[in-house]
């Protein structure tokens, strides 16, 4: 500690400003208001970038357009048929859709090895980590706003009610949660891209299981309100072990 | 400043680093040279709290590292080979989320300094994926030294630069030492190195083979004692 | 540590467990009263019940190896979880094959998406990938780091799914069909059997079967570790060959 208290030059750099009894105390990093302002900056960051780019939602949009409409196609001999799957074909169209986001948002920080930068900042890595969960989670959002509006259209059921944009929202922040957390890992591996919904997939079906009957339940003629009920404490409790789960052990998949 | 003793580094079993001893002063200027596969970059990724040492001690500042990474980052600017810049978004942005993650005070004022004495005033809303090479680079410092570090680590910043890029950057690390901050800098350019430091050290199959005071000899002589370090070595290893 | 030779505790193991299954399979078949419905194909319950059984503290041997490597990142950690995950996933797909084959005469179908079949299927593809994700690692110390969250979060997951399981069921008895679920799960397998001699014959034999299927994953278990073990000291081996022939 003296040694830094030599090294730093007499000028009064904005750093030292804390001394006590003679010896600069590096500020501790971890408080609050700092991770929350380094978490929200990296917000920012992703949602500038995709200001500019327009190229996470577009690509997730079109890749969502396409699946949709390659269903349609395959089912459209019995539209009561695709009524019936219209759940489940939301579901996973917002996760295979997703995929291509987490992916996007993950190798952002590839590029450039722009990580490196993230993780050399004073800055908790779990606060990257929510940063990561926060906007990846915002970017699916949108997709699915679209996503609404198309389903409801398309198979004639009430997608826009409250209930099921609950269990939209809620089933996204788990699946997010979950996603950022393997992303991070594929994205390291030799295989990328090709591995991530290999891990993932089978990770999040607890999850979008019960988000996707929920869901059904909802649109449907007679809604069975306890299912719904139930459903979503199941998915409010994947959110929250998964989110815990990923705050804790993210910093292990970015240290070496 | 930067104190490395017996610094160990292996990837699986393969050892990068065997006893690596380094220090750097308060306000000196060290160049690290050294072949390719010596553990150069492995060295300044350790220095640079991103990677974790297998044994030894690293200290900055006299905290040690990894425990207190956390209480050093702050004190740490790092220029590596990678621009560690946000191609789509403009040079003036990526310096605002840098002052933002630093929490900089007045960063409007800083950074419309630091664009300045880079040279990039002018270009500062353009995205940064538009920029040369050597516009980069400089980008690089600037994000660098905008939360004014103590300790400056750069890994071959002299990549991908023409000679006015290279001169550009010269200049600004003279700048930056005259500031008084510790500098270690890595390349293979060693006349370059010579130049500009202190202190030349040379790092070969992950040891320091080699420390001399870069004021008191010719590049000449470097050059010599370089091969005589590094070629003996490799003369051998071929047996 | 020197594993080349056979350690005396890993030798014993595998006797002891050759034996038991030797011991299992007479209970199974000497000892086991014929079950009244369904006749001698209910022997293979069993079967079903002591390789589910050995699944769930495999993943749960695992999860914790997990923990215990980002705790303390030590090799032999990882080797564990590694073993562990591998022979869980061969006793889960046992369990898979055997709950199948008695599945057939009990449901008139192989195979029935019924919730807790769902959840072996997820359980096996969770699992199944872990192996995918080591495989695209080339570094030991990342692979295990890698290893370790995975492992933590696949078990995190399945639990979930095993819960969910369990609410639905209770809310939904009819819909998910409960009385498919009730004859098919362990503990209430053996509450429809009929009372008296036959069932506690039944539960005994149940109770040496998961008992030797213990013994057989502690076995397994402590081979394939020194499997790895020996594995480690053949790359070691093979990296300082190398280093005496570069170095001269």
């Amino acid at each position: 500690m003296a040694k830094l208290a030599l090294s730093l030059p007499k000028r009064g750099r904005w750093q030292v400003a804390e001394q006590s009894q003679g010896i600069p105390v590096a500020r501790p990093q971890a408080t609050t208001s700092s991770f929350w302002t380094a978490v929200w900056s990296i917000v920012w960051k992703d949602l500038r970038i995709e200001q500019h780019t327009r190229q996470t939602l577009s690509v997730m949009l079109m890749f969502s357009l396409v699946v949709v409409v390659m269903f349609n196609f395959a089912l459209s001999t019995d539209l009561d048929a695709a009524r019936q799957v219209s759940t489940g074909l939301l579901w996973a169209t917002i996760i295979l859709a997703g995929t291509l986001g987490l992916n996007r948002s993950l190798s952002i920080e590839r590029e450039n090895q722009t990580i490196d930068a993230l993780l050399i900042a004073p800055v908790d890595r779990r606060g990257i980590y929510l940063a990561k969960v926060i906007s990846v989670t915002i970017f699916t959002l949108l997709l699915e706003v679209a996503l609404v509006f198309i389903f409801t259209i398309f198979f004639n059921k009430p997608f826009w009610q409250p209930a099921a944009l609950l269990v939209l929202f809620l089933g996204t922040i788990g699946y997010v949660a979950a996603g950022v957390l393997v992303t991070s890992m594929t994205i390291q591996t030799r295989s990328r891209e090709v591995l991530l919904p290999i891990l993932l997939l089978p990770i999040v079906l607890p999850l979008i299981l019960p988000a996707a009957i929920a869901t059904a339940e909802i649109v449907s003629l007679q809604p069975q309100m306890d299912t719904v009920n139930s459903s979503i404490s199941l998915i409010a409790a994947y959110d929250l072990a998964i989110l815990a789960v990923g705050f804790f052990s993210y910093p292990f998949l970015v240290e070496s | 400043m930067i104190q490395i003793a017996g610094l160990v580094k292996n990837y699986g079993v393969t050892p990068v680093l065997r006893g690596v001893q380094l220090h750097v002063a308060a306000g000196e200027f060290v160049t690290l040279v050294g072949p390719n596969g010596a553990g150069k970059s492995t060295l300044m990724r350790i220095v640079a709290t991103l990677l974790k040492p297998t044994a030894g001690e690293v200290k900055i500042g006299g905290w040690a590292l990894p425990q207190h990474g956390d209480r050093v980052r702050r004190y740490i600017g790092l220029v590596s080979h990678q621009t560690l810049l946000y191609g789509d978004l403009t040079a003036a942005e990526n310096l605002h989320f840098y002052a933002r993650l630093y929490s900089v005070p007045d960063a409007e004022v800083r950074i419309g300094r630091a664009l300045k004495q880079v040279g990039l005033a002018a270009r500062q809303r353009d995205p940064v994926r538009t920029f040369s090479r050597g516009m980069m680079q400089r980008l690089t410092i600037a994000r660098a030294t905008l939360h004014e570090p103590e300790v400056l680590l750069l890994d071959e910043p002299y990549t991908g630069l023409d000679q006015d890029a290279a001169q550009l950057l010269d200049d600004l690390l003279l700048r930056e030492q005259a500031d008084g901050r510790t500098i270690l800098l890595i390349t293979h350019d060693l006349v370059h190195g010579l130049d500009l430091c202190d202190r030349m050290a040379i790092l070969n199959r992950g040891k320091i083979v080699a420390s001399l005071n870069s004021h008191e000899v010719t590049s000449s002589d470097f050059l010599e004692l370089y091969a005589a370090h590094t070629g003996r070595k490799e003369a051998a290893g071929g047996k | 540590m020197n594993m080349t030779r056979l350690n005396r505790t890993v030798a014993v193991l595998n006797v002891l467990a050759f034996l038991s299954l030797l011991v299992s399979i007479g209970f199974i078949f000497l000892y086991a009263p014929v079950e009244r419905s369904m006749g001698n194909v209910q022997r293979i319950f069993y079967f079903h019940v002591g390789t589910a059984w050995v699944g769930s503290i495999a993943f749960f041997v695992a999860l914790v190896a997990g923990i215990l490597y980002l705790w303390r990142p030590q090799r032999r950690w990882d080797t564990i979880a590694l073993s562990s995950v591998e022979v869980g996933l061969v006793f889960l797909t046992v369990t898979t094959a055997a709950g199948s084959v008695w599945g057939k005469p009990a449901w008139n179908t192989w195979w029935e998406w019924s919730p807790r079949l769902t959840l072996i299927t997820i359980a096996w593809l969770v699992y199944a990938a872990y192996f995918m994700l080591r495989g695209a690692i080339e570094d030991e110390e990342k692979r295990g780091r890698f290893a370790a969250v995975y492992v933590i979060v696949s078990f995190v997951s399945i639990i979930l799914a095993y819960v969910s399981i369990r609410i639905w069921r209770d809310i939904h008895p009819v819909v998910f069909g409960g009385t498919l679920e009730s004859a098919q799960g362990a503990e209430q397998g053996l509450q429809d059997i009929a009372p008296g001699l036959a069932s506690m014959r039944m539960g005994i034999t149940l109770t040496v079967n998961v008992v030797s299927f213990s013994l057989i994953y502690v076995a397994w278990l402590m081979n394939r570790i020194r499997l790895q073990l020996l594995k480690d000291q053949v790359t070691t081996l093979k990296m300082r060959v190398a280093a005496r022939l570069q170095g001269g």
